[in-house]
């Protein structure tokens, strides 16, 4: 007999907007990230902030948990595809920059190693 | 032996037989055996064989075929091997943002650290960036005109010169209901009328022949479609009733019914929307308004009956004084109430027009006490709680901005439509549309700044505040005798389709063109500065 069994976990909870109680000798880069983030949020005519992991998976952001997750999953396949065909077109070539206009904003997504920043702009023009 | 011997001599000739004889009798002279002359002679018999093919006989030959034998053989066939297999989905895992470990910080801090610089040029030069000034893509074919596509009719309720007071579109927004009554009515009537629904996605439409029709004891003034369930349609009467249809079910569509009680309306019911539930979302209840001035919430229970769960009534008395109001109110007078819109943005916000001209903000959370002497099973609650500047008759259309929280749009009997923002009493511009009455008025739901507007004078005006904020865009003459447009209303599925129901009982759904179903690059911020500009 087939037995199914239920796995749903329920979500993990948010992390908090400000930073928790650090380790001692982590406070420096822990700050540094906040502010930096911060800098980039706080410019003109960005909407949203977020950090993303080599999986898809977002690790700081500055927008909600549901619009977060969606760009954060489309944003990662399209960049991975973009990094590709860059690589394909020539093997010495990289991907070093992803910007996407569209009627409303632009999105920039900045890729790396580890980590993609993902930045959402409202352009005024 | 003689005649013997020339017998057999006959039957060797053949067709020489006749001469034969003539001659042999003749050519022999007397002698012995021989009969002499003059003397009885007995002949044989000439006989001629016949030369017709009859006699001579048909060839025949027999000849016989038959097929070969057919061959059969038996063979049979089983599938020995079989699998089972089950698939279940499995409820996604909501993914979420994980926390960042310790060791990570490090590593994360770093990596911002190279791409901070790059990011931030980036936002600068996108910012004064001109580059994509003007740029504009086109993704679906343009469709550059307003089209009629449907011209839908009953035949039965035309021919009792009803009108078309009520127009709705299902959820999915394929199935367009429209309601059949009168609206000059002067008194009481008996005037039995129609609910009838075509279904535009299914092949075969016929524009005379509803896919749906119920026939209602008294004449339907309204009507709106349940926001889930694709079937499910109220309609208010003229005798002040409520009635739920389910349009799935041909032989009894009739689901619930206020009935006529003490807590019905005892006025022709303006308006019926549905509201989902305070606490279980996924449930609806009847909101209805009529000019007796009461605002009432129903929900269905058992056995098909509608009950009132909350009421609201306007009374002149309680009407906050935020705008002089040209009547002064003395004693109890009703407010009668004629059109409503919900807030998009608060779903417990909501704007009634009134018979007095002026909009009312009201609140389904408001608490104090009605003071009205009408009977009810649900004390009554006054739910205004801001009053706006009149227009010059009663209003016949509200209509809530989807877009801005703030913005709503009314429409009425002097022909012009005001737009209000909610924070204060006097419009924010006022636009003269027709000489005559304007019967509906409603927001796009695609595009913040388009609006249409149905006049009496028988044409739907769609106006784009982006174009030019003075005239309409595009005039569509619905009736070709200028008989009034009563009721019209988008289709928030199909974006380019807008439905409109006219004095003379026919309903025309139209094909917009592409300007009016694509936003604009920038039109929400447009319509956050046209709400900025609150006269000071």
């Amino acid at each position: 007999m087939n037995e199914w069994t239920n796995t749903d976990r329920g979500p993990d909870p948010l992390p908090s907007s400000l930073p928790g109680p650090t380790a001692p000798g982590l406070g420096e880069p822990q700050a540094e990230v906040e502010e930096t983030l911060k800098r980039i949020q706080s410019h003109k005519g960005v909407i949203g902030t977020m950090v993303v992991n080599a999986e898809g998976i977002p690790i700081r952001t500055t927008l909600d948990n549901s619009t977060t997750v969606q760009y954060a999953g489309l944003l990662h396949h399209l960049t991975m595809k973009a990094k590709s065909t860059v690589r394909d077109i020539d093997p010495q070539n990289d991907l070093t920059f992803l910007r996407i206009r569209s009627k409303k904003h632009e999105i920039m997504v900045a890729p790396d190693k580890e980590y993609l920043l993902i930045v959402i702009q409202n352009p005024c023009e | 032996t003689a005649t013997r011997a020339q017998s057999g001599l006959l039957e060797r000739a053949g067709s020489a037989g006749v001469a034969v004889l003539a001659t042999g009798g003749v050519a022999s002279g007397p002698g012995p055996g021989r009969p002499g002359p003059l003397q009885d002679e007995t002949l044989g018999v000439a006989s001629v064989p016949s030369q017709w093919r009859a006699v001579q006989g048909i060839r025949e030959e027999t000849k016989s075929c038959q097929t070969a034998s057919i061959a059969t053989a038996n063979a049979s066939a089983q599938a020995r091997n079989h699998v089972d297999a089950q698939v279940q989905t499995e409820a996604p895992v909501p993914v979420s943002v994980q926390p960042l470990s310790r060791y990570d910080v490090p590593r994360l801090a770093a990596f911002l650290r190279r791409v901070e610089a790059m990011v931030i040029r980036e936002l600068n030069k996108n910012w004064q960036s001109h580059a994509f000034d003007g740029f504009e893509v086109n993704w679906t074919e343009q469709q550059q005109m307003v089209s009629c596509l449907y011209t839908l009719g009953y035949p039965p309720a035309q021919a009792q010169g009803l009108h078309v007071t009520g127009i709705s579109w299902n959820s999915t927004g394929s199935v367009v209901a429209c309601a059949y009554g009168r609206l000059d009515h002067g008194d009481w009537s008996t005037l039995k009328s129609f609910v009838c629904a075509w279904n535009l996605d299914r092949r075969g439409l016929s524009p005379r022949q509803p896919s749906a029709v119920v026939e209602v004891p008294s004449a339907v003034l309204c009507l709106a479609f349940h926001p889930t369930q694709p079937s499910h349609v109220a309609g208010g009467l003229y005798s002040g009733e409520v009635l739920v249809w389910d349009l799935s079910r041909p032989e009894d569509p009739l689901l619930w019914r206020t009935g006529l009680t003490d807590d019905t309306h005892t006025d022709p019911v303006s308006q019926v929307a549905w509201l989902p539930e305070p606490e279980h979302s996924h449930r609806f209840q009847v909101l209805s308004i009529a000019t007796d001035g009461k605002v009432l919430l129903w929900r269905g229970v058992g056995a098909g009956q509608l009950q009132l769960t909350e009421g609201f009534a306007l009374v002149m008395q309680q009407l906050p004084r935020s705008t002089k109001l040209k009547k002064h109110p003395r004693g109890e007078t009703e407010v009668g109430a004629t059109a409503v819109a919900f807030s998009s943005f608060d779903p417990r916000l909501f704007i009634l027009g009134t018979e007095g001209g002026f909009p009312l903000k009201c609140s389904l959370a408001a608490g104090e006490a009605a003071l009205t002497r009408m009977p009810s099973s649900v004390p009554l609650r006054a739910p205004a709680q801001f009053t706006f500047s009149p227009h010059g008759g009663p209003i016949y259309a509200v209509s809530c901005s989807p877009f801005h929280r703030n913005l709503f749009l009314s429409a009425g009997t002097d022909g012009h439509v005001h737009l209000y923002s909610m924070l204060q009493a006097p419009p924010l511009t006022s636009l003269q549309l027709s000489l005559k009455y304007l019967f509906a008025v409603r927001w796009s739901p695609v595009r913040p700044l388009v609006f249409a507007a149905a006049s009496g004078e028988g044409d739907v005006q769609l106006f784009d505040l982006q174009k030019s904020s003075q005239k309409p865009t595009v005039l569509i003459k619905q009736t070709q005798d200028e008989s009034p447009v009563y009721c019209l209303e988008f289709n928030s599925q199909q974006t380019q389709l807008l439905a409109a129901g006219d004095a003379q009982g026919t309903v025309k759904v139209w094909q917009l063109s592409t300007e009016f179903t694509e936003q604009g690059p920038r039109e929400a911020e447009d319509l956050d500065l046209l709400a900025a500009e609150v006269a000071t």
